[in-house]
Order: C-alpha cells, then sequence, then structure tokens
C-alpha cells in the first residue's frame, strides 16, 4: 500500500498542512513501514517529532482501517501502548497526543499508567481500556499481574518503545524484552517500534528489542526490522571555564564551586541556563553557592534532583517551560523528558564521564532547527580539563559509546515468573519457548531453567520433611502463587530500580520537603542542620517513618551525600584522554603551541611538575609510581580506563602481588588510575612488571581475587531485591514485614556458605564479570599494556596526576595473610 | 582445632568457646544467646528461599558444644525462637529429646513469641524477664532489665549482636562477631549464624573477645 495514496496520510496531511507543517522524511518513512504492518526502530534525537513518527502511523493506520467512521467510532480497545522510560513524561506526550485526537475530531482516549496513576483512574482503564496506553517498563509488568490481563491485549495494533537506548542496558530493558515475548505469544499481530537516540550500536539494540518478533516470523533477529533514520545534523559548541590559576595538585570536588563566578555572566547572558551536576549532594551546594555570589538570581533559580518532591520538579518544569526561570540547577533527573524551549546554554560540570551523555546534555539548548547547542565544561579540579579537550575531539568524529545489552539475568526472570504467577497462573513450557525468544535468555539452558522453577517452587537447598517452603505452587501444571500475602508483598516489588532505603521529610508544622536516605537521617541528632531541596532545615526528629523539620536560619549545614551509582568513564572517552595526555607529553618538548587545544596549554604548570616529579604518559606507555609516605608504601599505576576497570585491575594486581609475598593492601581508584597502599614495601619493579599485567591467566585471578573484595555482595543487593529475597517497602509508607528482615550481606554471606550454587548468588558473581569488572575491557587493556612501555617512577613526593586519587579513594580490602595474623597484626588499632 | 579460652570474671571460671557461647564451669551451665531458630522456616514459609542448613549446621554446633562441655543446664539469654511455630522447630525438638538429662532454661527475648504451653512441652523453663543464678543475673536485653545491686555483682545479656569492627592500615576494616565484658554487664553473641552483626563501641577497661574462625581472640 502507498503511503500518500491512502486516506489516513490525506487526513494527517491536510491537519498538518492546516498548522502550516509538513511532515519530516523519516516521520513519513515510518509511517509507510507502519502501514505495511512491519516492525523497526526510528533513530531520532529528542525534539524532532520522533513522537509523531510512531504515533501519527498509528492514527494513519486506524482511519485507513476505518476510512468512513474513523471519527465517530470510539471504544476500540487498546490500539498503541506506548512504553516510556520516564513517568514525567507520560504526561506532556499524552497530553500532545489529546491535542492531535482532539484537532483530528477523533474519539480516541489517552491513559496514562505509572506509579502516579490514581485508583479510580486505574478502574476507569480496566472498564474501558483507552486506545493509547502510555506506560512505564514496571507498570506494564504490574498489568501483567492482573488477574485476565490477556484480555487488555487482545486489539493491540502498536507497541512503541520511546527511549530505547535509555532502557537498553539496564534491567529495565529487560523487563520491556520479557513483557514484549509474553505480548507476542499472546497476540502474535501487533508491530514493535523502538524510538532510540544515537548510540554506537543501534543495529543490535534493534535485534535486541525485536528479537520475539523476528522470531514470530521466523526470521534471524539480526537481520529483521526496518531502521528509520532521521537526518538531523546538530551544531554543537563546546567551551571550557577555566580558573585564573591551575593548581598543581588537583582535587575532585574541590574547584568547581570556586568558580562559581565565572558562571554567573554565562547565566546573565543566556536566557535560560541548564547547570548539569553529577550528584544530588554538589548540586545543593551549586544551588546555595550561586544564590550566594548573585543575590539577585533569587526566585528565578531552581533546583531540581531525584530527593526533590514530585510537585516542586514538576514546577520547576512547567517554569522551564515558560521561560520564567533563569537557571536551574540540576542532576541526570533532566537528562531525559521533554524540551525546555528556552534553554540557550547548558553547564556541564564535572566530568559527564561519557560522549553520549555529554551530547544528550548538550542537546538540551538550542532546540530550534538551525539554532546552536552550546555548552560549557567547568572542571571540578584542574586536571578534568583533560576530559574537555577529549571530549571535543570525540564530539567531532562522533565517537559514541555502545549500550551493552544485558544477559541472563536471572532476578528480573524469577521476578517475571512470580508476576505471571500471580495473575493468571503459568505453564513453564510455554513460558520457556517465550523467553528464549528474547535477547537476554536466548543461551539459557535447561538446567537453568530447572534451577529457576526449582527456586520459584522449593526455595532451593532444604531439609525436606522439616520445610514450608511457599511461593509458587504447581497445581495440575499450573504454577501459580495462591498466597495473598505473598502475592500482595511481590506487587508492591514489581520493578528493577533498586534504591536505597527512603525517608520522607517533611515540615513539623506540615509540608512536604521531599525524602532523603534512611541511612543519612539515621546519623542526625535533633538540632542538627541539613540542606534538602535547596532549604537549610533543622532534624526535629522522625515519626511514623518520617523525618519532622523545621526552617532554619543556621549558617552552616552538612550536606547530605547521596551514594548514588558513580559513573565510571567509558573506554571511548578513556581512549581519547590517552590521546590527549599524549599530546600534553610532547607539548612540553616543543616550542610551536599552535593547534594544540587551549586545556592543555593551560595545564601547561601541572604538567611540568608531573614531569619533573615523575613522568607524563604517552598513549604507548604505561605509568608507575612508587610512593612512600606517612601512610605507608604507595604504588599508583595509571591506565585511564575508568573506575570500574581499575577497580578490578587493582584486585588482580593486588592478588598477583599477594603471591610474591604475604602482603596486605588497601585499594583506591578514580577514573585515571588506581592505588595500591601498603604498610611494606611493594615489590614491583622492572623485573615483573610485564608478568603483574599480563592477560595470561586473568579469569581465574579475577575469579581468585573476587571472593576476598566486596564486589559480588554489593551487586547481590540489587539481585536479592529484584529476586524478592529482600523487601525494601517503600519511603515512609509501610511497615517492614515483622521477622523477615535481612541484610544483602547476611543473606549473601549466607548463600555463599550454605548453597553456592544458587543462581542469584551466581548471578552477582556474573555481573562483577560483565558490569564492575568488565573483563573484556579489562582484557583489551592488559593486551595494550602488554604492547607498551611500561614506566616505573620513584617520585619522592605525591604527584599531580596521584594526588586525586588520594582524595577520591574508595578502599577494598584484599589479602594473602592469614585472616588471624591480620587480626592480631590490627588489634591495636580498634576504632575509638 | 576448636579452643576455648578461660576467662575470670569475680571469681568465676569461665570458658570462652568460638563456636559462640560461654561455659561456666562452677555451675556447669552454658550459656548462650540468639540462637533464632527457626529464622530460615519463618524465612522459607514466606516464600523467601533461604538455605535451611544453616538451621542444621546451629544445632549441630549447639550438639557439639554440649557434648564437649557436658553442661547440665543451659542457660539462654532470649530470642531461641525467631518467630512463630513451623516444621523447622519439629527438628529442634526432635534434638530436645535426646538431651532430656539437660535443663534448659530460657529468659524471654523480644522474639520469643510461642505460647507458654509450647515451651512446657519441649520441657523449657522459662523466665519472663530475668533470671539470677548465684550472683549473675541473665537477661534479654540489657538496657531494660537487672539492676545490679549488693546481691548480683554482673549481668550477662544478648539481643544486639556484637560485632567488633577491626581497623588497619589506610582505611581497611572488618566486622568479627565477639564478646563484650564491662565491669558491669555482658552482651553474648548472637549463637546462630543466620545472624547480622552490630557495632559495638567498647571503653578503655573493656574486655573485648573476637571470634575467628576456631579461635578466640583477645582484643583489648
Amino acid at each position: 500500500m502507498k503511503l500518500k495514496a491512502t486516506k489516513g496520510y490525506d487526513v494527517v496531511h491536510a491537519w498538518l498542512k492546516e498548522k502550516s507543517l509538513s511532515p519530516f522524511q523519516f516521520q513519513q518513512e515510518t509511517w509507510q513501514h507502519i502501514i505495511d504492518k512491519k516492525s523497526g526502530l526510528v533513530n531520532a534525537p529528542t525534539g524532532c517529532g520522533k513522537t509523531f513518527s510512531v504515533f501519527l502511523g498509528s492514527v494513519i493506520d486506524f482511519i485507513n482501517e476505518h476510512p468512513k467512521n474513523y471519527k465517530t467510532k470510539s471504544k476500540n480497545n487498546l490500539q498503541l501502548l506506548w512504553v516510556t522510560p520516564l513517568r514525567a513524561l507520560a504526561t506532556d506526550i499524552g497530553r500532545a497526543m489529546e491535542e492531535v485526537i482532539d484537532e483530528l475530531g477523533m474519539n480516541w482516549k489517552v491513559g496514562i499508567r505509572n506509579g502516579d496513576t490514581s485508583i479510580s483512574d486505574r478502574q476507569k482503564q480496566k472498564r474501558q481500556v483507552p486506545e493509547v496506553l502510555i506506560i512505564t517498563p514496571e507498570s506494564l509488568h504490574l498489568l501483567l499481574a492482573h488477574k485476565n490481563y490477556t484480555d487488555v491485549f487482545k486489539s493491540l495494533k502498536i507497541v512503541a518503545v520511546d527511549e530505547w537506548h535509555e532502557l537498553l542496558g539496564s534491567k529495565r530493558g529487560v523487563q520491556v524484552e520479557l513483557a514484549i515475548s509474553r505480548l507476542a505469544g499472546l497476540n502474535p499481530k501487533f508491530c514493535l517500534w523502538g524510538i532510540s537516540a544515537t548510540i554506537g550500536n543501534l543495529q543490535q539494540a534493534k535485534e535486541v528489542l525485536l528479537s520475539p518478533i523476528a522470531n514470530l516470523y521466523q526470521q534471524s533477529p539480526d537481520k529483521f526490522g526496518e531502521t528509520v533514520t532521521a537526518q538531523i545534523d546538530k551544531n554543537i559548541q563546546i567551551e571550557s571555564v577555566f580558573p585564573d590559576e591551575i593548581e598543581k595538585f588537583p582535587w575532585a570536588g574541590h574547584l568547581g564551586i570556586k568558580l562559581v563566578d565565572k558562571v554567573i555572566p554565562i547565566i546573565m547572558n543566556s536566557r535560560t541556563t541548564l547547570i548539569f551536576i553529577n550528584t544530588r549532594g554538589m548540586s545543593e551546594m551549586w544551588y546555595q553557592a550561586l544564590l550566594t555570589a548573585c543575590p539577585e538570581l533569587a526566585g528565578v533559580i531552581a533546583l531540581h534532583h531525584g530527593s526533590i518532591e514530585q510537585d516542586l520538579r514538576s514546577w520547576v518544569e512547567e517554569n522551564l517551560h515558560t521561560g520564567k526561570l533563569k537557571t536551574v540547577v540540576c542532576t541526570a533527573s533532566l537528562d531525559l523528558g521533554v524540551d525546555f524551549r528556552p534553554v540557550e546554554t547548558v553547564i556541564q560540570v564535572g566530568s559527564p564521564k561519557g560522549v553520549a551523555r555529554f551530547l544528550q546534555r548538550a542537546g538540551r539548548s538550542g532546540h530550534r532547527p538551525g539554532e546552536i547547542s552550546k555548552i560549557y565544561f567547568l572542571p571540578t579540579h584542574s586536571l578534568e580539563l583533560m576530559e574537555a579537550a577529549a571530549l571535543k575531539e570525540a564530539t567531532e568524529i562522533k565517537l559514541i559509546e555502545s549500550r551493552e545489552p544485558r544477559l541472563l539475568c536471572f532476578d528480573v526472570l524469577i521476578q517475571y515468573l512470580s508476576t505471571l504467577a500471580i495473575s493468571d497462573g503459568f505453564y513453564p513450557k510455554d513460558i520457556f519457548e517465550e523467553i528464549k525468544t528474547t535477547y537476554c535468555y536466548r543461551d539459557i539452558n535447561d538446567e537453568e531453567w530447572q534451577k529457576i522453577l526449582q527456586f520459584t517452587t522449593a526455595g532451593g537447598v532444604a531439609l525436606q520433611q522439616y520445610d514450608d517452603y511457599k511461593k509458587i505452587e504447581i497445581i495440575d501444571g499450573l504454577y501459580k502463587i495462591n498466597n495473598r500475602r505473598i502475592a500482595m508483598r511481590h506487587r508492591m516489588h514489581i520493578g528493577t530500580i533498586v534504591s536505597d532505603p527512603m525517608m520522607k521529610v517533611k515540615f513539623i508544622s506540615g509540608g512536604f520537603v521531599g525524602v532523603i536516605e534512611e541511612w543519612f537521617i539515621a546519623r542526625l541528632q535533633p538540632g542538627d542542620i541539613f540542606t534538602l531541596a535547596g532549604r537549610t532545615l533543622e532534624f526535629v526528629m522522625i515519626k511514623e517513618m518520617t523525618a519532622l523539620v523545621r526552617k532554619s536560619n543556621a549558617k552552616k549545614s552538612i550536606i547530605p551525600s547521596w551514594q548514588g551509582g558513580r559513573m565510571p568513564l567509558s573506554a571511548n572517552l578513556g581512549f581519547m584522554l590517552r590521546k590527549k595526555f599524549d599530546e600534553a607529553g610532547l607539548l612540553l618538548h616543543k616550542k610551536n603551541k599552535k593547534g594544540i587545544d587551549r586545556e592543555i596549554t593551560e595545564l601547561q604548570p601541572l604538567f611540568e611538575l608531573q614531569e619533573y616529579l615523575s613522568h607524563i604518559p604517552k598513549q604507548n606507555e604505561l605509568l608507575i609510581e612508587h610512593i612512600e609516605t606517612q601512610d605507608g608504601f604507595h604504588l599508583f599505576v595509571f591506565p585511564f580506563e575508568g573506575r570500574l576497570v581499575h577497580e578490578a585491575m587493582a584486585a588482580v594486581l593486588a592478588y598477583r602481588i599477594s603471591r610474591i609475598t604475604p602482603i596486605t593492601f588497601s585499594l583506591a581508584m578514580n577514573d585515571y588510575g588506581f592505588e595500591l597502599l601498603s604498610d611494606q614495601p611493594i615489590p614491583l619493579d622492572d623485573t615483573n612488571s610485564y608478568g603483574l599485567f599480563s592477560p595470561q591467566n586473568l579469569f581465574a585471578d579475577i575469579q581468585r581475587s573476587l571472593n576476598s573484595v566486596e564486589m559480588a555482595k554489593r551487586k547481590f543487593r540489587d539481585i536479592a531485591v529484584i529476586g524478592g529475597l529482600i523487601f525494601t517497602g517503600f519511603p515512609g509508607e509501610q511497615k517492614k514485614a515483622r521477622h523477615l528482615q535481612s541484610s544483602a550481606s547476611l543473606l549473601f554471606n549466607v548463600f555463599a556458605e550454605y548453597e553456592p550454587g544458587n543462581l542469584l548468588l551466581r548471578q552477582s558473581y556474573n555481573e562483577v564479570m560483565e558490569q564492575q569488572m568488565e573483563e573484556e575491557r579489562l582484557r583489551k587493556m592488559l593486551e595494550r599494556i602488554q604492547k607498551s612501555k611500561i614506566i616505573i617512577t620513584f617520585p619522592n613526593r605525591l604527584t599531580p596526576f596521584c594526588f586525586p586519587i588520594k582524595v577520591d579513594s574508595m578502599r577494598e580490602n584484599l589479602t594473602s595473610e592469614k585472616l588471624e595474623d591480620r587480626v592480631k597484626r590490627m588489634q591495636m588499632q580498634l576504632e575509638k | 582445632m576448636f579452643s576455648p579460652q578461660k576467662f575470670i570474671l569475680h571469681k568465676e571460671t569461665l570458658w570462652l568457646s568460638p563456636a559462640r557461647c560461654v561455659y561456666w564451669e562452677d555451675e556447669k551451665a552454658l550459656i548462650l544467646s540468639d540462637l533464632h531458630f527457626g529464622k530460615t522456616g519463618h524465612f522459607r514459609k514466606e516464600g523467601i528461599g533461604v538455605p535451611q542448613n544453616i538451621f542444621k549446621e546451629d544445632l549441630q554446633r549447639l550438639f557439639t558444644q554440649i557434648q564437649f562441655f557436658k553442661p547440665s543446664v543451659l542457660l539462654i539469654a532470649g530470642d531461641m525462637f525467631h518467630s512463630k511455630a513451623n516444621k523447622e522447630i519439629d527438628l529442634f525438638l526432635k534434638w530436645r529429646n535426646d538431651l532430656h538429662a539437660i535443663d534448659f532454661h530460657l529468659i524471654k527475648g523480644n522474639h520469643d513469641v510461642l505460647p507458654d504451653k509450647f515451651y512446657e512441652e519441649a520441657g523449657i523453663k522459662v523466665s519472663k524477664k530475668k533470671l539470677s543464678v548465684k550472683n549473675f543475673c541473665f537477661t534479654h536485653d540489657i538496657n531494660e532489665e537487672c539492676e545490679n545491686d549488693d546481691e548480683i555483682t554482673f549481668t550477662f545479656s544478648g539481643h544486639i549482636h556484637p560485632g567488633i569492627k577491626v581497623n588497619g592500615v589506610g582505611k581497611q576494616s572488618f566486622m568479627l562477631p565477639c564478646f563484650y565484658f564491662s565491669d558491669t554487664y555482658a552482651v553474648l553473641p548472637a549463637f546462630s549464624y543466620f545472624t547480622g552483626l552490630y557495632k559495638i563501641k567498647p571503653g578503655k577497661k573493656d574486655n573485648v573477645f573476637a571470634l575467628v574462625e576456631n579461635k578466640v581472640i583477645k582484643m583489648q
């Protein structure tokens, strides 16, 4: 069928024309594919009509099916399921869709389904399913937990997965994969469309999403589906904010706020400015600092982060739209979402850690076609200026990161099976066939599947006659949860986002401020002053799982440090960074500084000191520094591969050295390098350095050094929550189940000791290998080191390169000595 | 090999066992706390599949301790059973029957919610809040009962599952279960392995014994 010959196209085209708009090429392409009942992926940035590419396609298709009565036809049941990762997006998208439906005079309803949807709206949606349902992955799974859920999807024509690049690579993406596999099993006729921004592995992104659909058509998933690309080129201008003086001993988080005076003119010279800060704690500090530096900003400056009350956040977003705010200090909370047209400028404070995120943030400014996206990079320590130089070049050559899809997430699968078991129940044979069509579980074997079934029905290792394990029961082959309490608890815990237990913060006189981690409140004494949502608050007491506070005028306050995920430097940015250091090293011996990034020339004094004390590594060199201080013997290594790879490498290196001699280390790392610290000299020199960095036996050495480190335990926490072993409850809302409390680390120890074959335990080790250790990346790094020159220096004091590691440290244990010996050696150092 | 450590307290000889209990020589009493029997069963009943072997091992360890010290009485400072009755407790009762010569005396803790009849049938004597033996007092939570006076010179308690944080060079640290002795009271480690640790902050004059594998190590 030719798109332009259809009635649907005529109607939509006429409507657009009335508004003096014409469809983009990529939109028309998508519409053509949709009326041809094809599936695929739309690659388009935000703010260029990507929503309309799929949504209007669905409308056109409907009009074509009902050319005579498309206007009057109502109660058509679900036509379009719109999956979006962000609740905040749902309202805006819904509004835009309703507007179109209204103007076309159609009788469609748009429903929104997420954690904020009221019970009465849910009931309404249940009685009459709207034609368009906008839903989060979690709510979609909740829908699968309803009795008779299959009816909802009978009429479904199109499933759209918005911001797929955000979901891919996370367990929420796996949730989407599973839901798609179920829908494909129920109703094999719908088309599936992903919408994604540009990422390094777009082709794979399509394959992951469409895999169950490809299976329906018995086609190979890597070749199935259409790709539609929006040809919209964005001009990005990157500028660094330079400190007046380059400090030679940089440390993270210290410099940024000093540059606040340099930020004021930027804010003043642009209509609206977004200031992206990497952590919530720092964003609170920046908000205060800006207000202090420029009191005129009062009333036109706002703060936006994940711990701030929803209403307040919506208010900020609303005022960003209308241009009433001059500047907003925000975190990743504003990475996604609809566009704020008044935003002309973006300031990135600190490393964005990756090219993709940097571009995404830059793209939040200058949205109108033809406008330039302007982004300033403000370093939090002087060495970070190198990242600005690296980002500039990476942007130029479009070195955008990939999002690696997750594989074999048993925790999500266990949760999914329980979800199906509380609605209509399931037959393992059918579901096994379905999940094998997903990308995530395509390699699951029978044994693993049997173990999962065994775990959910019999609870692993038990003492048979002394056991009353109960979760999924098998009745005539149907796997079902009948216990209402267990079902209820499961329903409350559907989802894969695990956060620390949170507590509501309220004024004693009434009024909600936000939420904050329980552990932070637990440390406070009544009368202590802290900052949240830009307000200075005095802690009064805890009542009914709520922290009560009153306003305070105190000058000093504690800023909570939220334990958000610390992002590691991406491989792409690391590569670019090494290249820039190479340029910097060469520059020292050059007279002509033409064509060199200003970031590098500004840092000259720091580089000179580094070269004087130690060395600046070239691209084909690995720098190692031996330094002795009061703390002990330090070994600093600088591979520039990002925090996670460094963490793994540090553990492996510590393990390998400890085989030479019994020695205990503490480890620290940042994105540029890592440190081993010991109370005795570290035996690494010219004779053994290549051997210690050998890729041989890497896997085994990782495994061995793993047990001693706490990494798997940390991963296990989320897995245990997702897999239903730990109940977290919601902030202040629900009493925790009595006598069912346990900590993830306790459960981890228990499983490690008594049921080492447990699938969730194994998964935590696998996740460490894949995510934490990034084994693949680690191996590549070691291979690179084998080919490069290892330079070992012995500076007589800390160098500019190692100083930030010293400050930005997070330590872990590793030992080869007998535990007892260690206790005896340490016993005199008992904590005071 | 497992080796208990001798500790003299108010002229009484105590043996601190790395298996998380204390043997009081003169009274032939095995003192322990926070066994949390039935905890894995309780979790499993609610659909949380924790391995039951941990309970089996707790039971076996108790049996081994009884064989080693040959006590005539077990003084249990609370939280003997984790929650309501379940099948795991039947396994305990089977063991209990084989040990009928030994008195069990439980001073109830916050977890001991089973009906009185149960203890009666299991041959467990119960004290609600505290129990005095010679000039020692036993209670579950040190913050609630047992004020020392002329007669009572020392109190044994449990409840908090004490752990001691051990620090080393360069911020490394880890926690170990421990016995804690101040000059007026003691806190016993939780007997069950299915328990977490609460970090204690001992004073300078207090005695702390950490438990590492098969040894008791005096920390201070």
